[in-house]
């Protein structure tokens, strides 16, 4: 962490050393906005959009920007991909505004490609040209232990081997579950781990993947065969679906 | 999530003073009792103390889990809150806290949540956002500043503040702090790096 730089810039003779302890969130908290990498712009598994006019984005854009006008920013609430996690990076004038009214979505990975169009082509890299794709296609790349939501319907359709496990509430669980599931509240995991068949693939869901996730690092490290879903899931009248992206 | 949990705890903090008038009213010195409770509860915890970043909260389960030990001993481990949990407002995903708790049954039961918060080494002052904000805007020239993050390099390639140079922690303990700091060893240097973890 920062400290233990600092205190070696200290040990090594440097005289007016500092630290910001808020670090990169104080910053953000600020109401300050964070600049991306031409790497991460290049190579990151990122929503890249052009805030420049249309004609000016088909003389030649970063390759796979979007473009969203600056003037018609405020449709970049429905054309965003609906997960928040998306890291969506802006380039163009207005770069600044968009990235605080797209944070203000809730969007937390978001950021602002300062050097833009110049720094890019300054830098050797090459740009596009034509007219922009119709919609934003981003795929979230899965963390470790995570399956797919078609993973996860294969197992509700019973596929043997493997076995749901359901970690909402009681209440939650009066409106539904999944076929092939067993249930355990996530806070009677420790006390109920016996129910868990040790045998067999475990995949855990909730209703957002957050405490599927929790109870996935419990299980993993109790030895099981454990994996979690990340997608919403609705319950109603005794079925349980997981909703679309 | 936050504003959620603030109007959780406002009724709580209402009912304590109602509970604190009352004893007033029998007659009992309502410090001394609230000393007694503390010394009690912090006798029973001592030992009971876990450290590190919180991986994972749920509301709806109330329960935390927190990441403790480094490298392959790294484990995480569930506690369990509820509404006599102190300070369950500073576990945060991704934030590091430190947990006091008992032990009820196979339970883990939260007493108290505190932040964990950096020590700054000796001969190093702590500078807020604004003030380097302030420095930004001078441009790293007329400032005469340099700027460092220390988070791991892809960390920085996602989003840093702007004109830092990325120096993660392991690079300048392995390389020393002369090979990759200014030559200059007045020049201001300032460091951050994922707030305090």
């Amino acid at each position: 962490m920062s400290t233990k730089s600092a205190g070696l810039a200290v040990k090594a003779g440097y005289t007016n050393v500092k630290v910001m302890l808020k670090g990169v969130p104080g910053w953000k908290k600020s109401g300050r906005h964070v600049v991306a990498s031409t790497k991460h712009v290049k190579d990151g598994n990122i929503v890249l959009v052009d805030l420049r006019q249309s004609s000016a984005y088909e003389q030649g854009h970063i390759p796979r920007a979007y473009n969203v006008p600056f003037v018609d920013m405020e449709d970049l609430e429905d054309d965003l991909p609906s997960r928040k996690s998306a890291p969506v990076v802006f380039y163009g004038t207005g770069a600044e505004k968009a990235y605080k009214y797209v944070s203000k979505l809730g969007y937390k990975k978001t950021s602002v490609y300062q050097q833009g169009l110049d720094g890019w082509v300054a830098q050797g890299n090459t740009l596009a040209t034509g007219a922009a794709p119709e919609e934003i296609t981003w795929k979230r790349i899965l963390g470790k232990g995570e399956v797919t939501v078609a993973t996860f319907n294969k197992v509700a359709d019973g596929e043997s081997g493997s076995v749901i496990l359901d970690v909402r509430t009681k209440d939650e669980v009066g409106s539904g579950m999944f076929a092939n599931a067993i249930h355990v509240p996530l806070d009677e995991i420790q006390a109920k781990m016996s129910q868990v068949p040790k045998d067999k693939k475990v995949i855990v869901h909730c209703t957002t993947g957050a405490r599927a996730e929790m109870a996935y690092k419990e299980l993993k490290a109790a030895g099981f065969d454990a994996y979690y879903l990340v997608a919403d899931i609705e319950c109603e009248e005794g079925e349980c679906e997981v909703a679309d992206e | 999530m936050k504003k959620k949990m603030l109007k959780r705890f406002i009724p709580l903090v209402v009912c304590a003073s109602f509970m604190v008038s009352g004893c007033q009213q029998a007659g009992q010195s309502a410090a001394t009792d609230q000393a007694m409770k503390t010394a009690s509860v912090v006798k029973k915890v001592e030992a009971n103390v876990y450290k590190g970043k919180v991986v994972g909260v749920s509301n709806k389960a109330k329960t935390i889990s927190i990441e403790v030990g480094k490298g392959d001993k790294a484990k995480t481990i569930m506690v369990k809150f509820n509404d006599q949990t102190k300070g369950v407002e500073h576990a945060s995903k991704g934030h590091a806290a430190i947990i006091k708790y008992e032990v009820v049954g196979t339970d883990k039961i939260a007493v108290e949540v505190k932040p964990k918060l950096a020590k700054l080494p000796k001969g190093v002052t702590e500078v807020q956002p604004d003030y380097v904000a302030g420095l930004v805007t001078q441009g790293v020239e007329k400032g005469n500043y340099f700027l460092v993050d220390s988070r791991p390099a892809g960390r920085h390639h996602e989003g840093t503040v702007p004109s830092s140079v990325s120096i993660p922690v392991p690079k300048i303990t392995k390389e020393g702090a002369l090979a990759v700091l200014p030559k200059d060893k007045t020049r201001e240097l300032i460091f951050y790096c994922g707030g305090p973890t």
